[in-house]
């Protein structure tokens, strides 16, 4: 099924969790934060949140600079 | 009651209906902890010290050097070597004789951020580290204090507000839960002065705001700046009930 990633369009594979799609895309688990459809996802759900088709995906990272 | 000076220097904030005589009165007792002097702290403590912001505290434990100075617009050349809070103590004075300004020369550590936290009534975490910006989150989720949380890389900026008041309130470990980890700062990846002013600048927009009694646009959001297009994301930010800081509140 197709998804979008960062404005990308993204193939996934049926019953995708967001550690998975983190390793397909090859993005570091440490330091990285998720959004689906504008809300962010906590670390803690990454197992059990299922992506559907046509999420909005947003990756990025926490930054400290200031 | 505002004084006549204070009428007058405040009158541009006096001719807004959602600040007039009560608001700024608001301002004038509001008790603001500002940690980190940089690119950050700096519009944020320029701005809230000429809004009458009445007692400042200002942390940091650096002195001014002289690649601060493309961003950090509180100081100057004959700056460079001393304390960030004692130059940026004695510049908001200069601003505005109306407020107290007092100044932390140190690293703060848990003990004494717990003490400082009961005397604020709202923290602005304007630091360059990961490791700081968790032990202040956790300081605020302890001691109920509001935060508000500015960050920025390269072009990037990164805002969010929790406040910490209500039961509810998600925090700041809820979204980036690890503190280990390498993370970017101005000194590894570089840094546009005007994104972290922007940033900066809006945290003390929504300080002024809190107090006059506005909601606040950011609250349990986290708002992303890309300084390139100017396009601004928005993300809600929900409590993680496991998370190691806030989760059994
Ligand atoms: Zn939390």
């Amino acid at each position: 099924m197709k998804i979008q990633v960062n404005e990308q369009v993204v193939e996934v594979a049926d019953n995708t969790n967001i550690e998975r799609l983190l390793l397909q895309l090859d993005k570091p688990l440490m330091g990285s934060a998720v959004a689906v459809n504008q809300e962010v996802i906590t670390r803690s759900q990454w197992e059990s949140y299922i992506i559907n088709e046509g999420d909005n995906i947003s990756l990025f990272q926490a930054i400290a600079g200031g | 009651m505002l004084n006549d000076a204070e009428l007058l220097r405040y009158s541009r904030h006096l001719l807004l209906e959602d600040v007039g005589e009560t608001g700024q009165l608001a301002l004038k007792n509001a008790k603001v902890l500002i940690i980190g002097m940089g690119g950050l702290g700096s519009p944020a403590s320029l701005y809230l010290a000429a809004a009458g912001i009445g007692h400042l505290v200002l942390s940091d434990f650096d002195s001014i050097e002289v690649s601060n100075l493309q961003r950090q617009i509180t100081y100057q050349s004959d700056d460079v070597g001393d304390s960030k809070v004692e130059v940026t103590k004695r510049k908001l004075q200069q601003i505005n004789p109306e407020i107290k300004v007092r100044s932390i020369n140190k690293s703060m550590q848990a003990d004494q951020l717990t003490m400082e936290l009961t005397m604020a009534d709202l923290v602005l975490d304007c630091t360059d580290n990961m490791q700081s910006r968790q032990l202040i989150n956790k300081a605020c989720v302890d001691a109920k204090v509001p935060l508000i949380v500015g960050a920025a890389i390269r072009f990037e900026g990164q805002l969010m507000f929790f406040d910490h008041s209500e039961a509810d309130s998600p925090c700041y470990h809820c979204l980036f839960p690890s503190s280990e980890e390498q993370t970017l700062n101005c000194s590894n990846s570089g840094i546009i002065g005007p994104v972290v002013g922007t940033i900066g600048t809006l945290q003390a927009l929504e300080v002024i705001k809190y107090f006059v009694g506005l909601p606040s646009g950011i609250k349990n959001k986290l708002k992303l700046f890309d300084g390139k297009t100017l396009d601004w994301q928005t993300f809600v930010i929900n409590k993680d009930p496991t998370c190691k800081v806030c989760g059994h509140l």
